[in-house]
Parts: C-alpha cells; sequence; structure tokens
C-alpha cells in the first residue's frame, strides 16, 4: 500500500503542489491510522495533510479521484465482442467471423494470459496490468513519446511473447478448435493492447503532466522576448507573474528595526520619568522603511515593444512590494499611462498600451526634452528610473545633458538594452553615450534577465533601509 | 480529572456524534481532522470566512474532552510577553527590598567581598524562578497537568516573527526560556489555530498543521445546525429562513452573512413570534445579518423574489 501512496504523491507532485519528504512521512502516518476502508475519510485525510490552501484541496480532490478509479477493462465491449479491437483496420479475417459462430471453444494450455484472455476474467487482467506497470516503473513516464515503449513493456511482462507464441503453435495445430481459439485469442490480443495503451495513456496524463510544462516553461524562461510566440503569450504572463509574487513575497515582509540599533536616549528618558528616572522601558532610533519609488520609462516602438510588454506586466505585478511605479512610454514623445493602469486590470493595460502607442521610430533626444519638462520635479533621490529601450534614436539629437541631469537627481538610472552587448554603439545607437549617465546598463532580453534585475533594484533598497 | 488523551476517539463516526450531542454539526472533513489531530498529537490550521464555527470547533473539542480551553487572542504587535511569559517585576523589586533588609543577616561573619558573593551564592537563584513568572496562555497551556485545548484565534493578525516563534511550540511542544532553560508540556496540548485569510502563512507554519478549510455549510447542513442551536423556532420558518440566507450568499455583496448570523436571524424571529418570512419583518431585521448599508440595499431589492423562492419551498 505504501507504494500506491508514494505513486500518489507523485501524482500530486505532478499537478503542482509541492510535497516535501516530511509531508508525505506525516501524510503516510495519518494514512495508516484512517486506514484505506473508507474512500471518502481516505480523501479527506489526504486532503488536510497535503494540501495548504483550498486551491490546492481542489486540485488534491481531483487527483484523488483519477488516481482511486480504474477504468481498463471496464467496458461493455467483451473480449470476445468483435468491436473490441481496432475495429476500422478491416483485418478481420475469416477464421476469427468462424470463431465468433462458433461455441467458445476451451483453452487448455498453460498461458496465464490466454486463460485470462479467454475467461474474460477482468479483474485478474486489471491486476495483472498494474502490476506488470509497476515492474515496468511506469510513474516515471514524462513525455509522450515514451508511450510506445511503455505499452510494449507492460504487454511483455504480462507474457505477451508467450501468448503470441501459443497464438502461431494454435493455428498451425490440428485439433478441433485450435483454429478457433486462435483467433479468439489473436482478437483478445488486441483488445489487450487497447487497453494497455489506453491505461498508458492515462498515466501519462497523471505523472507527465507538468515534466513536459516545467520544461516548455523553462525555455520560455531563456528565450529572448521578441521570439516568443502569441500563443505562448498567457503562459508567459502566468510566469512572469509566478517569478513577480516570489520575488514579493521575498521582499514584502516588513523588516522590524525594533530594538536594536541606536540608543534613543531623549526618548527612553522622557518615557521613564514616571519610574523616577529608572530605565525600565528603552527605545531605539527607528529607521523608517522606504519602499521603492520606481519611474519606468519604456521605448515601446516597433522592435522594442514585445520587451516592454513584460517589463510592464513584471513591475505591475510586484505593486505589493513597489509602493509605486510611474510608467510612461514613449515613441518620440512621452505619454503617461498610469491612468490606463488604473483603469484596466495590468493584462489587458499592457495591450492596449502597446497597441494605442506602439509600433513608430523613436527620438531619444525628443522624448527626455519632455522628461525634463514634465517629470524632473517629481524625481528626487528616492527615485529608480528605469528606462527599457535599444538607444537607437535613428541619427537625431541624444540630448545626453538631460540624461546627466536624470542622473544626478534619481537615486539610480538603469537602463536595460534588449540588445546584444556587441552591437551597442553600432550605427544609429546611442547605448555608449548614455552609458556614463547610468549606474547600471543591462542587457536584458528574457525574463530571467528581467527577474534579475527587479531582484537588485528590491535588494539594495531593502539594505538601505 | 481525565488526561487530555485518555478519552479516546473509536472512530470519525464517534466524533460526529460526540459533537452532535455538544450542538455543533460538523461534516465528515471536520470530524477527520479532529481524529487525526487528536489521534496523532498535530496542531490543526483551521480557515474560512468568519463566523463558520472555527473558534467553536476548539471550544467544542475541549468541552467533549472534558480539558480547559486556553485562548490565545493575536493581534499585531503580539509578543513573546504577551503569549508565553513575563516576569513579575513588581514581585522582584519588593524581594529585592526583603533581601535589602534581611541582606546584613545573610551576610552575617562576611569580612570581605568575596566571602559575602560565596555566602550569595549559597542561597538558590530565586530572582528568576517560576515564583516570579508571569504565565501567560501559551506558558500555560504548556503548564497544564491534565492537558488542555489551545485556541490561537486569528493568526493571520500577528507578526511575522510570532509566527516564526510559534513554530518551536508547535512542532516540539516547548519553548525556550533563558533564565530557566528550555520547558517542555507537561501533556501536549492539542493545538487549533484560526485564520481569516487576511494573510498567506508561510509554509513552515502550514507544514506543521493540518489545514482545514470551513465554508459555508450547504442547505441541508444549515438547517441541521439552526435545528441545534434554535431549537424552538418551527420547521417551515427554519426551512424558509435557511433557503433565504443561502440565496443571498449568491449575491455580490460586501460581507455575506455566515451561520452565525443565521442563528442570530433565526432568534430575532422566533423573538418577533414570526411564524412565516413576511416582507415587512424580512426588511426590518436585515440588519442583523447584514453588516453594511450597502449589502442591506442591494437585499431590499431582492427581498420579494427571495421569500417567493424561499416559500414554494416549504409547501
Amino acid at each position: 500500500m505504501q507504494q500506491t501512496l508514494e505513486d500518489f504523491y507523485k501524482v500530486v507532485r505532478s499537478a503542482g503542489i509541492d510535497i516535501s519528504i516530511a509531508d508525505s512521512i506525516e501524510t503516510s502516518k495519518t494514512v495508516e491510522l484512517v486506514g484505506y476502508s473508507n474512500r471518502d475519510t481516505l480523501k479527506h485525510a489526504l486532503s488536510l495533510s497535503l494540501a495548504k490552501t483550498v486551491d490546492e484541496k481542489q486540485i488534491l480532490d481531483e487527483c484523488f479521484e483519477q488516481f482511486y478509479s480504474f477504468k481498463s477493462f471496464q467496458k461493455n465491449k467483451g473480449i470476445g465482442d468483435k468491436t473490441a479491437g481496432d475495429g476500422g483496420d478491416g483485418d478481420q479475417s475469416d477464421d476469427q467471423k468462424s470463431a465468433a459462430d462458433q461455441k467458445d471453444p476451451e483453452y487448455t494450455g498453460e498461458i496465464e494470459l490466454a486463460k485470462m484472455l479467454i475467461e474474460q476474467d477482468k479483474a485478474a487482467l486489471a491486476q495483472s496490468m498494474k502490476k506488470a506497470a509497476r515492474e515496468s516503473g511506469m510513474t516515471d513516464i514524462w513525455l509522450f513519446t515514451q508511450k510506445g515503449i511503455y505499452t510494449r513493456r507492460i504487454m511483455d511482462k504480462m507474457g505477451a511473447q508467450e501468448l503470441n507464441k501459443e497464438i502461431v503453435a494454435l493455428g498451425k495445430g490440428d485439433g478441433p478448435t485450435d483454429s478457433a481459439l486462435a483467433g479468439k485469442l489473436r482478437w483478445a490480443q488486441k483488445y489487450l493492447f487497447n487497453e494497455v495503451r489506453n491505461f498508458v495513456e492515462q498515466q501519462l496524463l497523471m505523472f507527465g503532466k507538468t515534466t513536459s510544462q516545467t520544461i516548455h516553461e523553462e525555455f520560455l524562461k531563456n528565450t529572448c522576448l521578441s521570439n516568443i510566440e502569441k500563443r505562448d503569450f498567457e503562459t508567459m504572463n502566468k510566469i512572469v507573474r509566478k517569478m513577480a509574487k516570489r520575488l514579493s513575497s521575498l521582499y514584502s515582509k516588513k523588516r522590524k528595526r525594533k530594538d536594536r540599533g541606536q540608543l534613543d536616549f531623549r526618548k527612553t528618558l522622557r518615557n521613564n520619568v514616571a519610574y523616577d528616572g529608572v530605565i525600565f522601558n528603552i527605545f531605539w532610533k527607528m529607521k523608517v522603511v522606504d519602499k521603492p519609488r520606481i519611474l519606468a520609462l519604456c521605448d515601446v516602438s516597433g522592435s522594442v515593444s514585445s520587451y516592454s510588454r513584460f517589463l510592464l506586466l513584471f513591475l505591475y505585478s510586484l505593486s505589493d512590494v513597489l509602493d509605486r511605479i510611474d510608467t510612461c512610454v514613449f515613441t518620440n514623445t512621452l505619454i503617461d499611462v498610469n491612468d490606463i493602469f488604473d483603469k484596466f486590470p495590468v493584462q489587458q493595460a499592457v495591450e492596449k498600451i502597446v497597441y494605442e502607442f506602439g509600433m513608430s521610430g523613436s527620438d531619444y533626444g525628443n522624448t527626455f526634452l519632455d522628461l525634463k519638462d514634465k517629470y524632473m520635479d517629481k524625481i528626487d533621490n528616492k527615485t529608480t528610473v528605469i528606462i527599457l529601450g535599444d538607444a537607437r534614436n535613428n541619427r537625431l539629437d541624444p540630448q545626453t545633458k538631460v540624461m546627466k541631469l536624470l542622473y544626478q537627481r534619481a537615486k539610480r538610472v538603469i537602463w536595460l538594452n534588449p540588445e546584444t552587448k556587441s552591437f551597442w554603439g553600432i550605427g544609429d545607437s546611442e547605448m555608449l553615450r548614455y552609458k556614463p549617465y547610468c549606474n547600471v546598463v543591462k542587457e536584458c532580453n528574457t525574463v530571467t534577465h528581467l527577474k534579475l534585475m527587479v531582484d537588485t533594484i528590491l535588494k539594495i533598497s531593502a539594505q538601505a533601509a | 480529572m481525565k488526561n487530555l488523551y485518555e478519552n479516546t476517539f473509536q472512530s470519525v463516526e464517534d466524533i460526529k456524534q460526540e459533537f452532535e450531542t455538544h450542538s455543533y454539526i460538523c461534516n465528515t472533513q471536520i470530524a477527520t481532522c479532529v481524529y487525526i489531530a487528536y489521534n496523532l498529537q498535530k496542531p490543526v490550521m483551521v480557515e474560512g470566512p468568519a463566523g463558520v464555527g472555527k473558534t467553536e470547533l476548539a471550544k467544542t473539542t475541549a468541552d467533549i474532552l472534558g480539558v480547559p480551553l486556553v485562548r490565545l487572542q493575536c493581534y499585531e504587535g503580539l509578543d513573546e510577553s504577551k503569549a508565553l511569559y513575563e516576569w513579575k517585576y513588581g514581585k522582584q523589586m519588593l524581594y529585592t527590598q526583603l533581601l535589602k533588609d534581611k541582606l546584613s543577616e545573610i551576610l552575617d561573619g562576611a569580612v570581605s567581598l568575596r566571602q559575602s558573593m560565596t555566602k550569595l551564592q549559597g542561597y538558590e537563584d530565586l530572582f528568576f524562578s517560576e515564583d516570579f513568572l508571569e504565565a501567560r496562555p501559551l506558558y500555560r497551556a504548556l503548564q497544564e497537568e491534565h492537558g488542555c485545548v489551545l485556541l490561537i484565534d486569528e493568526i493571520d493578525k500577528s507578526d511575522h516573527e510570532f509566527e516564526a516563534f510559534l513554530l518551536e511550540i508547535l512542532s516540539e511542544f516547548q519553548v525556550s526560556i533563558p533564565e530557566l532553560g528550555t520547558l517542555g508540556a507537561k501533556i501536549k496540548p492539542l493545538v487549533f489555530l484560526t485564520s481569516n485569510d487576511t494573510r498567506e502563512m508561510s509554509d513552515a507554519l502550514k507544514r506543521r498543521c493540518l489545514h482545514l478549510h470551513i465554508g459555508f455549510p450547504d442547505e441541508k447542513l444549515e438547517r441541521k445546525i439552526l435545528n441545534t442551536r434554535v431549537p424552538n423556532l418551527s420547521e417551515t420558518l427554519r426551512k424558509e429562513v435557511v433557503s433565504f440566507v443561502q440565496q443571498v450568499r449568491n449575491l455580490d455583496i460586501k460581507k455575506v452573512p455566515s451561520i452565525s448570523e443565521t442563528i442570530d436571524w433565526a432568534k430575532t424571529l422566533l423573538l418577533l413570534h414570526a411564524e412565516h418570512l413576511e416582507r415587512e419583518t424580512v426588511i426590518e431585521t436585515l440588519n442583523v445579518f447584514l453588516k453594511f448599508e450597502e449589502d442591506i440595499d442591494a437585499v431590499n431589492e431582492q427581498v420579494t423574489t427571495f421569500i417567493r423562492k424561499a416559500k414554494p419551498y416549504t409547501e
């Protein structure tokens, strides 16, 4: 039974619930206590000890239903039924037809599998299949390409090869019922193959679902953002949100600066006057922890817009930790898009911005002049400015003076360039001229880069606090 | 008095019945949870909306087991000194005064400082002993002779620090007091932690607990609960009340009425000698189970429809 339970953990893990070894030990104890006799109690017990949120409970219930129901060999189509096999392959030879017409022949041979098939012992077949599946390591399946090999392994373990030999032997035999028996067994063999293949498919769904998902997600994380296809946007959004959530839970904890650091002597004295100056309550100087304030400037012109999409999404998903993000997009002038973010849900807002303002050629110089007019007085030594763009200025005036001013005023200026480093400064790229006025300039074209960048911002602000 | 673990819950069904005799109607899930928690001595984290009987579960369990209930209400800023122990400063100062008067007697004959110190050290260290310890709920729970049910209410309101502090108690059932050393539980208490889900608890804490989610009951269960809690209510009115509340729960309102509010409303209706749900009475008593003006307005518009739907059910 322990093996079954471990298989169940595998299913649950592959459905996305983390189960640690300690969890599994505790759960095994729980199951030992409640026993397997009552299905409901078992289900509740598993749910109580494995699932830690309401969502997880739902997933776990589904897993349970899937895992503890056995559908193989349940269909009405019997082994002797002609429709049981693949049906469509037109393989119904004459001997099969005659076999069905005749009275059921009896099998007296030694092959266990043949006996089960002829006697239509579904329970025994199911049991034998389960055993074979366990022996062939069914639960390790994780790719659809492995379906064939697992089906074959299970069939072999159940004794398919011996069955085959028996069929050949019976086909050659000259007993009165031999050929009929061979026909019937051949037919049953097909039925068995179908059942095993279906079983393997079910198992793949249970055990292999997330493995392939994880591989795909890992791949997406390190794929250049501009190469991500539209059909993967949904998955990307999920990944971005997941990453943001992890960062946010890491940094959102209020780090109390109480009871450490410098003694606040005045406050301590004042509060202890009541005790005749005997110092009972001690007060420490406290620092106000500031959430980092961020001004994000996103180039949404043609080639860069696909990067901005994810940066915006990422930053807004972090709103728990970041006090306020002011977001502007630009091609040749700055456009404040905070309103759009306030009105629409994040994802929709991002789509809308990229659609409405994107696609024309960029003019960094003019954008910076705009920034100087509209935003410079909002930027102070607590503001982190993030600029996302390729710095391709179409050979216009880069206005590096404004950039210098920005650098002097802001706490940090971070420039994220989606282009590879070797392209900086080549052609109309002004990156090298802007670079001296940035605290950090980084190549950023995958989600992993994005994560690292935000991690750095948060880490610095946490240290400063 | 019996020890906490001397009572034995034979089975899940057993627990269900015990709870029912104590006027707490629970489903199999809750009963299974108590069964496991009791037998494996594991803490239970109970989550769910306000008023579904999370706190009541702990109280009833204590009642059934015949042990005291020790309750710790959590809030922001709760710390060790309020949850675990504190030194009785006043008493310690008095003791110092006493000591001062008796000092010459104690130090009788000692000439040098070294001699005085040796003499003083001969006396046991009373200053930091259990006599001067002000026991707070957690400490009390560990010290109960016959065990107890420990209810840590609204854990989600406490700080992260306190949550981390609880870890030692929940896994080892022991606490460390610097001056006294590590103190273990005499009998492991049965622990219930409740949370309204206002913030997510840490994985470490969740890992140590069984996780029970109590949602709103279905109509049948709610009628049964109402039957035990307000037994004088006529059956027709009971059905109508439950059906009405269940309909209100489907609305998009700020604060959905919970079981405790259904009970309050039923009691109110009983007091008003209502036999059926009438439009007038319902409108006048909406504020018993709805806590926001907007909610009352929203339900007000639907009262007639809801009553109509609730009535054919009873006819």
